[in-house]
């Protein structure tokens, strides 16, 4: 693969390959994450999670990382349904939370090498990525226990769908050799978020929920 | 086609955070609103009233040795740092013999279960980034008998906006079945708007949510939702209305909070008490007002309000006054004064003949009787004398001891009044406490530019020569201060 020279510099200097590609995707997904939520409004588990997730998928491949975004949501909502009605301490609902998860995705991994349901390959998936999915079960449970169930959907699926646009960038390949290969973009990245730091208009979702006011004059005046 | 400059009337979150909380909000102010305890003690130094607290848990040591015999029957616990509501359980009741108290949907709740959610907030399950807690055991605040009828069961609060030491917006959330109980709008209470130069609510709305879990979309409604009676949500006059102004401009003052959101309730005995104070007050009030925040809070900026009186007015004189346009709109009813001016037409009007014989008058709006009254002289005149005159020949006898002797004696009648036409029925009115038989005639009147031929009973010693009845006020809104017509 042939690199600029800047670039080239870099690897023969201690930084590896694969680290920098990562460290642009943290800034590409992370200026997504910041676009998602002060132009769209959408709302995730803070920026690590969709961070995290995104990366995790690149690894996984998609349709694995979802697949076993699923299975982790289930078992986190099937194990805070039964550990609801214990009476137990926070922090051990969630470890045992934990627990709980760890045996589900056991079951789920026997399950697929059994039956295969179209995830055949889910033994190739590197185990760091899944357990790198796992953590999404703390930032749901988390917010299920403090905010509400509907809350924490909401959440779960502003986060995931970011992580999956941000999936979708970072795993371009003319996109992730074009930032390696042009480092100055990163600088670049730096500027948008702090111009996105002093933005001040309207966030889309913001535009859809106070429709009814703008909707209402209008009709008020006509 | 949407017109997109509409949309700079609205406040969005990145501006409300840019422009309003960080430069107007310092930390030192915020660390006030985010601490209930703290926010009871200064707001005390200004007279303010908050819940009563019982007890404040500081640690499990305190816990352990809490006399929960010596707490009231009903209370409050809360989590002093908690967020949007979270953490809150109310306690109606104490159960009989028991350690277990109740809550406002029936459930019971044991000591052993209170313990350990009063633990869950001290380890900072409720509080803002986890940090350990405070448990904050109050008194329970009784909500207004007037507040109650709109309500399922939990407490209705009134929040009020202030920025620059003016009242911007305000609404009252009313805490509905779906919502359980609670005032928080997105399990699904009511939000009403309130017309900041009145305290006459306006547009109301709930949160359509339930039904699609992504949207947070609120759907407008007019009448209260799963309650026995269900009642019209605009055109409700809020009590307290200035005091309550008052208190958040005071609030405001307290906190050092350049822009505040104040919830305040009102409780049966103590009137309006402050529940919390917020430093980041939502947007969803725009929706209840039908009406942006942001050019609101412009026109206020800058400007050198000297008292508190001065930015009531202010408030008033810029914000308020939309009720009096939309009110009819709204809520598809007339408004009418306490003391309305009517016509009311010679019996026998023929509206094709030039000539039409009316009079002018005060009639006034009383609730409390149900059949609307007419001054004796006032029927006379009205062309009703000849009835009048029927009705004495027929000799009852009046102060009357039992409502039964006078059914008995409008039994007897009922066969002799049919001769004369004018006479609809007799009717039991009490004058001056004593029971007595009266005609009921129908009478011609317009009122709020709408004819319409009503019963009323012939009578003296009203107020005024009409008095209407509940029967005829249905389809109005009264307006007891004079504030929109004269």
């Amino acid at each position: 693969m042939k690199y600029t020279e800047m670039t080239q510099w870099l690897i023969t200097n201690g930084v590896q390959e694969e680290m920098l590609t990562l460290l642009v995707a943290i800034c590409l997904l992370a200026t997504i994450v910041s676009i998602t939520r002060y132009i769209v409004g959408t709302k995730t588990y803070g920026i690590y999670a969709p961070i995290i997730l995104a990366i995790a998928y690149s690894y996984s491949g998609l349709k694995y990382g979802l697949a076993i975004t699923i299975i982790v949501i289930l078992s986190s909502m099937l194990s805070y349904s039964i550990l609801k009605k214990i009476r137990m301490h926070y922090i051990t609902r969630i470890a045992a939370n934990y627990c709980m998860l760890a045996m589900g995705l056991l079951l789920f991994l026997l399950i697929v090498n059994k039956y295969k349901i179209g995830l055949g390959n889910i033994s190739a998936v590197p185990a760091l990525s899944i357990i790198s999915i796992v953590a999404l079960s703390d930032f749901f449970t988390k917010q299920q226990i403090k905010k509400s169930f509907k809350n924490s959907i909401m959440v779960l699926i502003g986060t995931v769908t970011v992580a999956t646009i941000g999936w979708f960038i970072i795993t371009r390949e003319f996109v992730s050799m074009y930032f390696v290969n042009n480092l100055i973009l990163i600088p670049l990245l730096l500027a948008i978020n702090i111009l996105l730091g002093q933005f001040s208009g309207l966030r889309l979702k913001d535009r859809f929920r106070f429709g009814s006011i703008v909707n209402g004059n209008e009709n008020a005046k006509s | 086609m949407l017109n997109l400059n509409n949309y700079k009337e609205v406040l969005g979150l990145n501006r409300r955070n840019q422009e309003y909380i960080r430069p107007y909000n310092p930390p030192s102010a915020k660390a006030i609103a985010d601490n209930k305890v703290r926010t009871k003690r200064i707001l005390a130094k200004y007279d303010i009233k908050t819940p009563e607290v019982y007890k404040l848990i500081r640690n499990k040591k305190q816990l352990e040795f809490l006399d929960w015999e010596s707490l009231p029957k009903s209370f409050v616990i809360k989590p002093n740092q908690g967020t949007g509501g979270n953490g809150i359980i109310v306690f109606y009741g104490k159960k009989k013999g028991q350690s277990a108290w109740i809550r406002p949907n029936g459930d019971i709740m044991t000591k052993r279960d209170i313990i350990l959610h009063v633990e869950n907030i001290l380890e900072g399950r409720f509080s803002m980034g986890n940090k350990s807690d405070i448990a904050i055991i109050e008194e329970r605040v009784k909500t207004h008998p007037f507040l109650k009828q709109y309500s399922y069961k939990g407490v209705p609060d009134i929040r009020i906006i202030c920025f620059n030491n003016v009242p911007i917006m305000a609404m009252t959330r009313l805490p509905t079945k779906r919502s359980n109980g609670t005032a928080n709008l997105h399990s699904g209470a009511i939000c009403t708007g309130i017309d900041i130069g009145t305290g006459i609510t306006t547009y109301s709305m709930h949160n359509i949510d339930d039904k699609n879990i992504m949207s947070d979309t609120y759907e407008l409604i007019d009448s209260t939702l799963d309650l026995k009676n269900n009642k019209p949500l605009s055109g409700i006059q809020i009590p307290f209305w200035d005091e309550m102004l008052e208190i958040s401009l005071k609030c405001q003052k307290a906190s050092g909070l350049g822009y505040i959101g104040v919830d305040i309730a009102l409780d049966a005995e103590k009137g309006p008490v402050v529940f919390e104070l917020n430093a980041r007050p939502g947007l969803g009030i725009q929706v209840a007002n039908q009406a942006g925040l942001r050019w609101r809070l412009e026109k206020v900026k800058g400007l050198d309000i000297k008292s508190i009186k001065h930015g009531i007015r202010v408030a008033k004189n810029l914000f308020g006054g939309e009720v009096e346009e939309s009110i009819e709109a709204i809520s598809g009813r007339k408004v009418i004064n306490i003391k309305e001016r009517i016509l009311a037409y010679n019996k026998g009007t023929d509206f094709k003949k030039k000539k039409i014989e009316k009079e002018t008058i005060t009639a006034f709006a009383d609730t409390g009787v149900l059949t609307s009254r007419i001054n004796k002289s006032l029927a006379s005149r009205l062309g009703y004398f000849e009835s009048i005159k029927f009705f004495n020949q027929l000799d009852i006898p009046t102060d009357l001891t039992s409502f039964k002797e006078a059914q008995d004696i409008i039994n007897q009648k009922s066969e002799s009044i049919t001769v004369n036409s004018d006479i609809k029925r007799l009717a039991i009115i009490i004058e001056d406490e004593k029971i007595n038989v009266r005609p009921v005639i129908n009478v011609l009147i317009k009122i709020s530019g709408q004819l319409k031929e009503i019963e009323m009973i012939v009578t003296k010693n009203i107020p005024a020569a009409i008095v209407l009845g509940s029967n005829d006020l249905k389809g109005y809104l009264i307006d007891t201060s004079n504030t929109f017509k004269n």
